[in-house]
């Protein structure tokens, strides 16, 4: 899950090195925060959160198979 | 993307040299300075090499391909990509395979989703927008035709009882379905309404 999360925001960014993607995974939900450079939040938000969203339907898919609730928050720099 | 690094006295020569590695002409790559150089006395002593990183140039419908692949090796799915540029200079995206129902999801959600991160890994890559299309299973061409179709059947509904009609909330993509297939009908027009899930295509007798 992780890995593929990653791959898919390392390609909507122009700081791939400053991407990072963190997963805690317990017995019936699976949590995914990602972090990019500051400037690029944007970009993996999205306009009306589009990009996040889409981000979402893909972990909850990639989920479906373990039968995992999933969560994915975008960290932003004061957060962290 | 496969990268390779080269380091040369200067900027050209490790263009050359990036090129003559990954086999190709000078023209068909791109490349990114890691360190800039510096002239050394004389030009040689003390000076250091440029570095730079260089792969080969690709079609965003090559990258697209690409980047699908990746996404559904990752996901675990049994499924091949393949893409091609449309008429309009669009992307493509069709995949085939097993499981298509995972990647399709409810109401085609997860490949609608796919073709948003897909389009705007394109954009990105290439600099302005670049419309992408994901199909699976040819998926979106059976939507397309029930769309065609319930656009058809409101259009000779409203050019006969003069009476506008507005048709359930649909997408960007969706609504651009109804407009093409309704606009050469000299009996009606069509027009979109309401805010972003909830806007709606309207067809009025003309």
């Amino acid at each position: 899950m992780k890995e593929l999360i990653e791959y898919i925001v390392k390609n909507l960014v122009d700081k791939p090195e400053e991407v990072e993607v963190k997963e805690l995974s317990g017995e019936s939900s699976t949590s995914i925060g990602i972090s990019v450079a500051e400037d690029e939040a944007g970009k993996v938000i999205g306009k009306e959160g589009r990009i996040v969203n889409a981000l979402r339907t893909i972990a909850k898919a990639a989920g479906a198979k373990e039968m995992k609730r999933v969560s994915l928050e975008i960290i932003t720099k004061e957060e962290r | 993307m496969d990268k390779v690094t080269f380091k040369a006295g200067n900027l050209e020569e490790a263009i050359e040299g990036a090129a003559q590695i990954l086999g190709v002409s000078k023209d068909e790559i791109e490349h990114k300075v890691v360190s800039e150089g510096k002239a050394g006395v004389l030009g040689i002593i003390g000076g250091k090499d440029i570095e730079i990183e260089a792969w080969k140039k690709i079609s965003p419908e090559a990258r697209g391909q690409e980047i699908m692949q990746e996404i559904l090796n990752y996901m675990g799915l049994l499924a091949v990509a393949e893409a091609k540029t449309g008429e309009d200079r669009e992307v493509i995206v069709d995949i085939k395979g097993e499981d298509l129902g995972q990647i399709i999801g409810k109401d085609g959600a997860t490949i609608d989703a796919l073709q948003v991160l897909i389009s705007a890994a394109l954009s990105r890559a290439y600099g302005g927008r670049i419309r992408t299309y994901v199909d699976a299973g040819g998926y979106r061409e059976k939507q397309k035709q029930a769309i065609e179709r319930l656009a058809l059947s409101a259009a000779k509904d409203v050019a006969a009882s003069g009476q506008e009609k507005v048709l359930p909330p649909m997408s960007a993509g969706e609504r651009r379905i109804v407009h093409m297939a309704l606009k050469d009908d000299p009996k009606i027009t069509t027009h979109s309404e309401g805010m972003g899930r909830d806007r709606r295509l309207v067809i009025s007798p003309r």
